[in-house]
């Protein structure tokens, strides 16, 4: 087996996979203290009570604060919810009121100097409604200064990508003024994603002037930064800059380098993309490579097998969650009585992250579920049949007939919701490539499952004896080998294998009775491209058919078409090599 | 003891025929609906739809049963004849569409005013005909040639069958090809001049469809009792050996290919009239595997036994999915589970089976029973092995 | 290395063959050259190369390098495994491979010489004259008694005899024989051998085998294969004499069990 070629390649992807993690745990804005966040209250105060001159430069003070509780009070002042009441001590507080509301419509008033809730002499609680107070002064002005700190805020926030997001949002404002808020906030920034996004900001804000010269440096900035965000400006840019034609050049040129690096990173999408999807393949065809390419059975019911995997990740997430009930009535009935039966197992109701950690139990047991399924299709059909494969590929066609109902009968005939765990949602940037988290994901899934499998079949006794009887049964069974204990436990490896696909296939798409269909033309045209036999090959006809497919439906432009012309491509290159990528040259007969 | 088989298998084909030809229709023309003698004509449609799909059992055996070569890809053969009988049926209903216009509605639907180029031709019942052997025989020869050139067989040439009408199955559900889309054809009026919605019209499709089977049958009988037919079972036990006697096996498979594509396509062209649409999931690879399962009920290597296989196993589906709509698959599965495990042979070979079984009963009775060479093989493997063996899993002793 | 060199007449000619499978040597730097009307036999160990040396001359495999040829001049590494039996060669397999859903007749019709077109399949009828040939055939390898009998019911023997009926009724010039003698019992051994020895002179035989009494038997001369290439050649006696061969029976044999 050839899997040194393919490993020599496996510690760089780790590599990249590990600093990109890295990359997006950088360390966040610090954590607001106690005693900072009692001055900003006093501060916002007075920026509420006090005026003119005095405002702004609270509020300028304020918004290089980075508080995250100023930010909800400021919005609620320009959205007129800061109310002033004013205390039997002929004092005024400042407070805004809850958003729960009782009966009366009334609701607790929580002071802004302090935090806590407004009480009158003796202790008890005030409640109003919203008309029983007045909302503090606001005016167009005051809520545009409001807007500008809230704008400067954000971009002092603790988490970065909010931070990021503040960056570009003051970048597309056209509003130079911004210009010394942001270069004030480059100075403390630490994040690197942050820090280009500002210098774009800034390079973006300058774009509008005030000199030629400046203009020019935003420009050629920005082609340094290679900025996507800015194409749209500098496009508009080329067109009012006839006057200056060094200017125009520069952004032309400057357009150039950007669209050659948009072209990189589409590529580069492209190839990651095709890599995932060849991972997913790659997952599902894994299982078939051993039970079709070492055993040499056709196991129609593989599908099946993945969507075995597939609905016991959606029992264990109901189990965490509400429960899983199912009942099924047959058609017919003995005696006069209905034949029924089900199921009803209690939920644990968890929440938080212990429910987002269904996942991880519903792995091991996907696997655990399908390699049993697999085990009893072994030893009721398969081992009757090692030397029909012919006829393996019908009755085991039937069987997945069959499972197939089984699970429209106890699950529906719909497909089930499976909710991915927060930690497979999302994504991050890698140079302006977008990078999935479920997509980084199936590729260190894929990684790891084929190094698992690897290490089982080389480095075992297991996988001796599995090697040993897949290339002669009847020689290993000469040599003491208990050749139907190890059929069946490969067989139930194999489907295992399909199991863990069905865990993952759960995440990223739907889940119903005919999931396994959706891959099993594909799958076998994986292993079959790859070399029947060879596992290796099945991983590089993964990865080059995920890939091409990739590519063919950018160019086709429908998913359709790409694969099509992939199928037929792939009947195609066997007339050019019919035993595969790696063909096992057999000695045998026929 | 052979010539009596022959005789036994005359005269149920005649015996077959007749009643299939002549007395079913007559039963639906010549009598009373009242009579309990009387076919309706839901039925002459069902038996019209089962013989059909026996043109499609028989294409597949002529395959599996006779050559060894599983196709897992017959129903796109079925589907393009059906095709191409439907383009001229479409035609055929002129300007009495939904849309009133002359063309066919879904290509309204799509925004064509004219008929595009590849329509045009299909006015000409002569012309479609023609091309429900051109394509799909063009097709199989194509798709043929390539395969056994490089010597794919087995499950090798399953799998590709399957993933080439899996392809085919795709690219018919795009509607940028104008056949349709997912919808298909549909809402046929006339064939001919004759108005499909007349039981005659529907009867004569019938007896059509009877005389198209027994000229099949008959067409695989002469074939198969020619020396060429014996070249096809000794491929399918040992190619190897027909390939070191000379014969280039590659032609015999690829000529055998091509006709039963043509005759699943003949099965397709009658079907499309009688059951009135035609659509892409007419050739999801689900569809092939099930003219396989009739085969393997019937009895796959002899004629007869996919012609009873098609119309038991589509008469019993036509039955549950009525009775018992959620069981049906489940049956479906399990059938073919027990078939392939227990009736190695199917319904045709299940005299012999029992006889073997019956025989070796006795034999236990009696002391050391004498070894009889010319009787029935042992019952577990009463069907030769398949000479599509795995790769590289038979013992070969090195040297 | 004892090689005859190229005679004038040779019906079979392989010079400097080599071929390997995924970085096994089977065949290494081949020559062998067979007379016309010869009868060799070709010994050697488990995995010298005798059968990959078959699958070379019939087209089956082709060799990384190095030339072979039939007859005069026909270059066989380029034809397919049909076109070089029909050119006249047949081969017989060490398991007996026949077809056992036909008769034994049917079987040696498939086989008997002549066209063996498609259209020819499908409309020739059996001649009487055919019919007498191949019951003549069946007399040659004694199984004329089961003419009507399915190949697959026959004993192991009798499908290594029908087998090489199978082979006379192609009536080829060179007749490749691979352990012919492999499970058969000593009588049926003995009249194999026989039947070889007739053919000798009208047919040219290669014959592989492991059996040292029947090699005995039939062998004029014989050829020990080792690691791919020739060891020597001679008579039997002479290759049994000679060290290097015992040296490689000897010290291979325990190996070779593993």
């Amino acid at each position: 087996m050839k899997f040194k070629l393919l490993f020599g390649a496996l510690p760089a992807f780790l590599t990249v996979f590990l600093a990109v993690r890295a990359a997006s745990a950088a360390p966040s804005a610090a954590g607001e203290s106690a005693s900072g966040t009692n001055v900003i209250r006093q501060e916002l105060v007075q920026a509420i009570l006090g005026g003119g001159g005095q405002r702004q430069a609270l509020l300028d003070k304020i918004a290089d604060s980075g508080s995250g509780v100023a930010a909800g009070i400021l919005s609620a002042w320009t959205m007129q919810e800061v109310y002033l009441y004013a205390a039997p001590d002929g004092s005024t507080i400042p407070v805004t009121l809850e958003s729960q509301q009782d009966a009366a419509g009334t609701s607790r008033a929580i002071r802004i100097d302090d935090g806590g809730f407004l009480k009158d002499a003796s202790g008890k609680e005030l409640r109003f409604g919203q008309s029983d107070l007045n909302a503090a002064y606001t005016n167009i002005r005051l809520r545009r200064q409001i807007q500008q700190a809230l704008d400067t805020l954000a971009l002092s926030a603790a988490d970065p990508q909010a931070r990021r997001a503040a960056a570009v949002k003051l970048g597309y404002s056209q509003k130079p003024g911004y210009v010394p808020i942001l270069e004030r906030r480059l100075a403390k920034e630490r994040d690197p994603a942050v820090k280009k996004a500002i210098h774009v900001a800034i390079a973006t804000l300058q774009l509008g002037g005030p000199s030629a010269a400046v203009q020019m440096a935003a420009v050629n900035e920005l082609a340094a930064l290679k900025s996507v965000g800015s194409l749209d400006t500098l496009t508009r840019l080329a067109a009012n800059a006839n006057n200056n034609p060094q200017l125009e050049n520069r952004v032309k040129a400057a357009i150039n380098s950007i669209q050659e690096h948009i072209r990189w990173v589409q590529f580069y999408g492209t190839l990651f993309h095709g890599i995932s999807v060849g991972s997913v393949l790659l997952v599902v065809a894994l299982g078939l490579a051993i039970t079709f390419g070492l055993m040499g059975v056709i196991n129609m019911a593989h599908g099946e097998m993945i969507a075995v995997g597939a609905y016991t990740t959606y029992v264990i997430q109901n189990l965490f969650g509400s429960g899983f009930a199912f009942s099924i009535t047959l058609p017919f009935s003995i005696g006069g009585k209905a034949i029924a039966f089900g199921l009803n197992l209690p939920g644990l109701n968890a929440s938080g992250w212990f429910y987002q950690s269904y996942f991880l139990f519903a792995i091991p047991l996907s696997f655990l579920s399908a390699a049993l399924a697999g085990l009893l299709l072994e030893r009721a059909i398969i081992q009757f049949l090692y030397r029909r494969p012919l006829e393996s590929l019908l009755a085991t066609w039937g069987v997945s007939l069959a499972l197939q109902q089984i699970f429209r009968m106890v699950f529906g005939a719909n497909n089930v919701q499976v909710s991915s765990p927060n930690w497979l949602l999302g994504h991050f940037s890698l140079d302006d490539v977008s990078l999935d988290y479920n997509r980084v994901f199936v590729v260190a899934f894929a990684i790891v499952i084929v190094l698992g499998t690897w290490i089982l079949l080389s480095k075992t006794p297991l996988g001796l004896l599995i090697r040993a009887v897949m290339q002669n049964r009847d020689m290993a069974g000469c040599m003491g080998v208990r050749t139907g204990r190890v059929n069946m436990l490969t067989f139930a490896f194999g489907s295992g294998l399909a199991g863990l696909a069905g865990a993952f296939l759960s995440q990223i798409g739907n889940v119903g009775p005919s999931l396994g269909q959706t891959y099993i033309v594909d799958s076998f045209m994986t292993v079959v491209v790859g070399g029947v036999g060879n596992i290796a090959g099945t991983v590089y006809s993964a990865l080059g058919i995920g890939t091409a497919d990739q590519v063919l439906q950018q160019l086709t432009g429908s998913p359709v078409t790409g694969k099509i012309v992939s199928l037929v491509a792939i009947i195609l290159f066997l007339q050019w090599k019919p035993g595969g990528l790696f063909a096992m040259r057999s000695r045998s007969l026929d | 003891m052979r010539r009596s088989f022959v005789n036994t298998e005359s005269i149920v084909v005649l015996a077959g025929a007749i009643f299939l030809i002549v007395v079913l229709p007559c039963l639906n023309a010549f009598t009373a609906p009242q009579s309990w003698l009387h076919v309706s004509d839901f039925t002459i449609n069902l038996y019209g739809k089962y013989l059909c799909y026996a043109m499609l059992a028989i294409s597949v055996d002529l395959l599996w049963g006779y050559t060894g070569l599983l196709s897992l890809g017959q129903a796109l053969f079925f589907s393009l004849g059906g095709y191409m009988m439907g383009m001229y049926l479409m035609r055929m209903i002129g300007s009495l569409g939904q849309y009133r216009e002359p063309i066919p509605d879904f290509l309204v639907f799509l925004g064509w005013s004219n008929l595009p180029a590849i329509w045009k031709p299909f006015n000409s019942f002569a012309f479609a005909m023609m091309m429900a052997v051109l394509l799909p025989g063009g097709l199989a020869a194509v798709f043929g040639f390539l395969a056994f050139r490089s010597r794919i067989r087995g499950v090798y040439f399953a799998i590709l069958t399957q993933a080439l009408t899996y392809a085919a199955c795709l690219l018919f559900f795009r509607n940028s090809l104008l056949m349709g889309g997912n919808n298909g054809f549909t809402d046929f009026k006339f064939i001919v001049g004759y108005n499909l919605n007349l039981s005659a019209t529907q009867r004569g499709l019938y007896i059509c469809s009877a005389v198209a089977l027994l000229f099949v049958y008959l067409l695989c009988k002469w074939m198969t009792s020619t020396k060429f037919g014996k070249i096809q079972r000794a491929i399918r036990d040992s190619e190897t050996r027909v390939l070191f006697s000379g014969y280039s096996t590659a032609h015999f498979k690829l000529f055998v290919f091509v006709l039963a594509s043509l005759i699943a396509s003949l099965g397709g062209v009658l079907y499309v009239p009688q059951v009135g649409i035609i659509n892409p999931s007419e050739m999801a690879p689900d569809h092939s595997l099930e003219a396989v399962v009739w085969v393997a009920v019937g009895g796959r290597g002899t004629l007869i036994g996919p012609i009873l296989g098609a119309i038991l196993v589509n008469g019993l589906k036509s039955w549950a999915t009525r009775a018992y709509p959620d069981m049906w698959l489940l049956f479906l599965g399990a059938l073919f589970i027990f078939v392939t495990l227990f009736m190695p042979s199917g319904i045709i070979g299940l005299p012999g089976q029992v006889r073997a079984l019956k025989k070796k009963i006795q034999d236990r009775g009696r002391p050391a029973p004498p070894s009889d060479l010319t009787g029935a093989a042992p019952l577990p493997q009463p069907v030769p092995a398949n000479s599509a063996a795995a790769p590289g899993r038979n013992a070969s002793k090195p040297g | 290395m004892t090689s005859t060199p190229p005679h004038p007449e040779f019906i079979l000619l392989l010079e400097n063959v080599s071929k390997s499978f995924e970085g096994f040597k089977a065949i290494s730097n081949l020559t062998f050259y067979m007379d016309a009307g010869e009868l060799r036999v070709v010994i050697g160990p488990n995995g010298a190369g005798k059968s990959t040396m078959l699958d070379l001359i019939t087209g089956r495999i082709r060799p990384d390098a190095g030339k072979i040829e039939f007859g005069k001049d026909t270059d066989l590494t380029t034809l397919s495994e049909p076109a070089i039996n029909r050119l006249g060669i047949g081969r017989k397999f060490q398991t007996p491979a026949v077809y056992i859903d036909h008769t034994v007749f049917e079987n040696i019709r498939l086989s008997l010489e002549g066209s063996r077109g498609l259209w020819n399949a499908l409309f020739s009828r059996l001649t009487a004259q055919r019919r007498d040939r191949i019951y003549e055939i069946l007399k040659t390898v004694s199984l004329d008694a089961k003419s009507g009998v399915k190949a697959g019911a026959l004993s192991h023997g009798q499908k290594q005899w029908l087998e090489i009926g199978m082979l006379l009724a192609q009536n080829p010039r060179l007749l490749l024989v691979d352990e012919p003698a492999a499970g058969m019992t000593d009588e049926e051994t003995h009249k194999t051998g026989e039947l070889l020895l007739s053919l000798e002179g009208r047919h040219s035989i290669l014959v592989i085998e492991h059996d040292m009494t029947f090699v005995r038997q039939i062998a004029r001369k014989v050829t020990v294969l080792h690691q791919g290439s020739v060891l020597c050649e001679g008579s039997v006696d002479e290759v049994q004499n000679d060290e290097r061969v015992r040296e490689v029976y000897l010290g291979r044999k325990k190996k070779d069990k593993h």
